[in-house]
């Protein structure tokens, strides 16, 4: 966490842009000396650098998160606005993603071979598809063609439905490609040979076997996947207009508003951390062999 | 105000979206409302503006364009501009200048209060005005209106005076802007944090909420009694309230206009207005800024630039009509002027604009730029013809961005090198002010010719604190200045609007801009809703006489 907040603080000193001008009305302010010399000394970046840095990481460290150079509140309270929707949106977005790839890899390993093919060859076109662009499709089709969804978010769990296809589909196509591969290397192992030997079907197989290998790397993945859905929050959150962290941090990028740059970086690599030990747990738990090991 | 920041990060990939749009909408409500229909008083409009969330609602404090759309439904200022270019009564119901053009005294309506329930008194403009000039207060816009007024003392308890350290005839299209609008003293006296959240003013409407990054709620001011005279109607405004959304992306904005979900969307862009025109049930307001066009701004103050010449071969290589007309779908009107059509003192000349593309080589082989590489790119002593174009991301619609792409196409003809870098905002105005580009397009909102002084005057070669600087072209001309000051100081309308025009002729006869087009800004309406117009002074949106159709 230290060194994430240190790179970002000396990221945002080398961009170039003043931040005192996000507080005048933004980049290219006329304000007369007097006004951006006021405003210097307010967000206190008349001091030289380095004590910026040093009394930042002790206002983090001490959990005084300061003001926003722009919005003038706390920016504690600038996140705590945002973070609510931006977990609603990822962990709906990681929970849609799963069932999208179990039903691929279900589907696939029902299907026999073409069924494979089918299917792993759309998860690979689902995970290369752009959050930008989808969510665009989705939007023509669903809100201003058929009409049976809202266009931009409503608050309500209708407007929900679009942003989170929108950043599930690509990392459900991904996910399913995971399992597939996982699925195919396990149905080559010994063990899955013996079983079909003696009679085991392949729905019996998969639920008693393979799928179990299966879902290993991907659970491995999703706790990193969960973290880029914050990246692909961006997009979608300013495509449906919803209130969020990815919002946040792109207008505060704009307006080179430092400490809400820290925070909501801060705040996502606690996330990852925090999300890099649950993703270990679920792998012990589906995994037997991980749990002997660490007992003995 | 320079042209402001509006989120266009996702904007490019919208056109190609057009065709999937086109294919998949297969309503569109053909109803007609009856214009003259009587105003229905209730409801709520549904607003979804495409311009950044503001960061304060109070627009002393920067003073940028979306402070401004929603300042115009909350605050309002001493005077207005009618359709024809004249100043009428708002807050003021009349003024009067000393001879020596050195004072005005304000005349206040009588009877109005704050919605705070504070009078409006002379004392009350005295404080925005010593407000808006606090160091402290932070504010750009306002500010830079205010550069001649040295004070405002209360004469009376109606009566308020302006003193000016010298004549301004400026001084009321100034004060017609919202970024100059009278606020409660009581209000301002909350400090700045707490009176960015909920401004007090005296307009239509009052601030009842705001949830960030989601919207702002106002709510009918039922005491209202102070509108406009271009106004179409006194009292109350008909709606009960205003939800005034964020909708940054252009894509989903206009199809949450579509879908009846929002009622009026601003920043609407060219392909959206000619479906909106072909489809029906959307009416489109074309409300071009005041101040200057659109145009490419070509520094003289360095090489190769400095030489007339080159400055005229670049003007006649290119031919930005057709592009215009098919990028921007029929929406923008081609300009040959530095200022707006909403300026009456606008002044057009086609002539210099003539596409000439053997000319164009002509001048620059007589400028000693005769050396073609291989690669076409014309040099001289080694120096290649290169012209830097850094592209604001934020500023430059996606349809603007295709035009400067043909412009290089075009004069890459005649050998000029057009690098084209697209930036981000910050980036783009620290390219600008290390002189790092021979074109660039910065256009600048303000009431009245006055801006030509701005943009055009020496002085403004010379940086702001903040780097800034609004001569891009760097014309540095005495006769220019002088003609400029004069017109500044001017007690006559006539003798003004004449030096105007000829400021107008030296600047496009000097080959220093390529005028392209008005600052766009449309808003599209939908036909359950009458009676929304855009202003004369700044073009924002002005929903006080509005009303919800049956």
């Amino acid at each position: 966490m230290w060194a994430a907040a240190t790179a970002v603080f000396v990221a945002v000193s080398l961009i170039p842009g003043d931040p005192v001008e996000a507080a005048l009305g933004g980049p290219g302010s006329q304000a007369s000396a007097a006004t951006v010399e006021a405003t210097r000394e307010r967000l206190g970046l008349d001091r030289p650098l380095i004590v910026q840095y040093f009394s930042q990481l002790l206002r983090m460290a001490t959990g005084q998160w300061g003001d926003s150079y722009a919005q003038r509140i706390p920016v504690a309270e600038v996140i705590g606005q945002a973070l609510p929707a931006t977990a609603v949106l990822a962990v709906a977005a990681l929970l849609a993603a799963w069932a999208i790839a179990l039903t691929l890899t279900v589907l696939a390993a029902l299907g026999g071979r073409r069924g494979r093919l089918v299917t792993s060859a759309v998860g690979m076109v689902a995970a290369s598809l752009p959050h930008f662009w989808l969510g665009l499709v989705l939007v023509a089709v669903f809100a201003t063609g058929l009409g049976w969804l809202p266009a931009v978010s409503d608050g309500g769990g209708a407007g929900l439905v679009l942003p989170v296809l929108t950043l599930a589909l690509p990392l459900g196509g991904y996910l399913a490609q995971t399992m597939l591969d996982g699925v195919a290397d396990a149905e080559a192992t010994a063990f899955a040979l013996s079983a079909r030997a003696r009679g085991e079907r392949r729905g019996g197989l998969l639920w008693r076997h393979t799928l179990r290998h299966a879902v290993l790397p991907a659970v491995a993945l999703s706790s990193w996947a969960a973290g880029t859905l914050i990246g692909g929050a961006v997009v979608v959150e300013t495509v449906f207009a919803r209130p969020g962290l990815g919002r946040v941090l792109l207008s505060a990028v704009t307006q080179r508003d430092a400490p809400v740059i820290v925070a909501v970086v801060v705040v996502t690599a606690v996330v990852f951390i925090v999300l890099g030990f649950l993703g270990d747990a679920a792998a012990r738990w589906v995994d037997p062999r991980g749990r002997e090991a660490t007992s003995r | 105000m320079i042209a402001h920041p509006r989120p266009r990060l996702l904007a490019a990939g919208a056109l190609s979206l057009v065709a999937v749009l086109a294919l998949s909408a297969c309503s569109g409500s053909t109803v007609e409302p009856d214009a003259s229909a009587t105003p229905v008083d209730g409801g709520t409009l549904v607003y979804a503006s495409g311009d950044a969330e503001p960061d304060c609602l109070d627009p002393h404090v920067g003073g940028n364009y979306p402070q401004a759309l929603l300042a115009t439904q909350v605050l309002e200022q001493l005077v207005s501009r009618d359709a024809e270019g004249t100043i009428v009564p708002w807050l003021a119901e009349g003024w009067e200048l000393a001879e020596d053009g050195l004072s005005m005294d304000v005349t206040l309506k009588p009877g109005v209060s704050f919605t705070d329930g504070t009078p409006l008194d002379a004392e009350a403009v005295a404080r925005n005005i010593a407000h808006l000039q606090d160091p402290d207060t932070g504010s750009s816009t306002g500010y830079l209106a205010l550069e001649r007024v040295e004070r405002v003392e209360a004469v009376s308890d109606t009566v308020a005076r302006f003193v000016l350290s010298e004549p301004d005839s400026a001084l009321l299209e100034s004060l017609a802007q919202p970024w100059l609008a009278i606020q409660s003293p009581a209000g301002l006296d909350r400090g700045t944090d707490e009176n960015c959240l909920a401004p007090i003013g005296t307009g239509p409407f009052i601030i009842d909420d705001w949830v960030k990054q989601d919207h702002i709620s106002l709510v009918r001011n039922d005491d209202y009694a102070s509108a406009p005279a271009d106004a179409d109607h006194d009292g109350p405004a008909h709606l009960e309230g205003i939800i005034w959304r964020f909708l940054p992306d252009a894509t989903t904005r206009y199809a949450a206009l579509e879908a009846g979900d929002v009622d009026v969307i601003d920043n609407a862009q060219p392909d959206a207005v000619a479906r909106a025109e072909s489809d029906g049930g959307i009416s489109d307001i074309d409300a071009p800024r005041p101040g200057s066009v659109n145009r490419l701004e070509l520094n003289s103050g360095q090489a190769p630039f400095d030489d007339e010449r080159v400055r005229q071969a670049f003007l006649a290589a290119v031919d930005v009509n057709p592009g215009i007309e098919s990028l921007f779908a029929g929406t923008a009107a081609r300009s040959y002027s530095p200022l707006s059509s909403a300026e009456t003192a606008a002044y057009s000349d086609e002539a210099p604009f003539a596409v000439d593309v053997e000319r164009a080589a002509e001048l620059l082989d007589e400028a000693g730029w005769d050396e073609v590489g291989s690669d076409g790119v014309r040099s001289r002593d080694g120096q290649r013809l290169t012209l830097r174009l850094p592209v604001s991301t934020n500023q430059s619609i996606p349809a603007e961005v295709s035009l400067f792409e043909q412009i290089q196409a075009q004069a890459a003809e005649v050998g000029f090198e057009v690098t084209i870098d697209q930036l981000d905002l910050s980036s783009w105005y620290a390219a600008l002010g290390a002189n790092e580009y021979e074109l660039v397009s910065a256009p600048y909102t303000k009431l009245g010719p006055d801006v030509l002084r701005i943009l055009y005057h020496s002085d403004g070669i010379v940086p702001a604190p903040s780097g800034y600087f609004a001569n891009h072209a760097q014309i540095d001309d005495p006769e220019l200045d002088d003609v400029l000051d004069r017109a500044s100081r001017s007690q006559d309308a006539d003798e003004r609007s004449e030096l105007y025009t000829a400021a107008q002729r030296t600047i496009l006869e000097g080959s220093y801009i390529l005028p392209l087009y008005d600052q766009q800004n449309h808003f599209l309406v939908s036909d359950d809703v009458a009676g929304v117009r855009a202003t004369d002074t700044v073009s924002t949106v002005w929903l006080g006489d509005a009303w919800l159709v049956g």
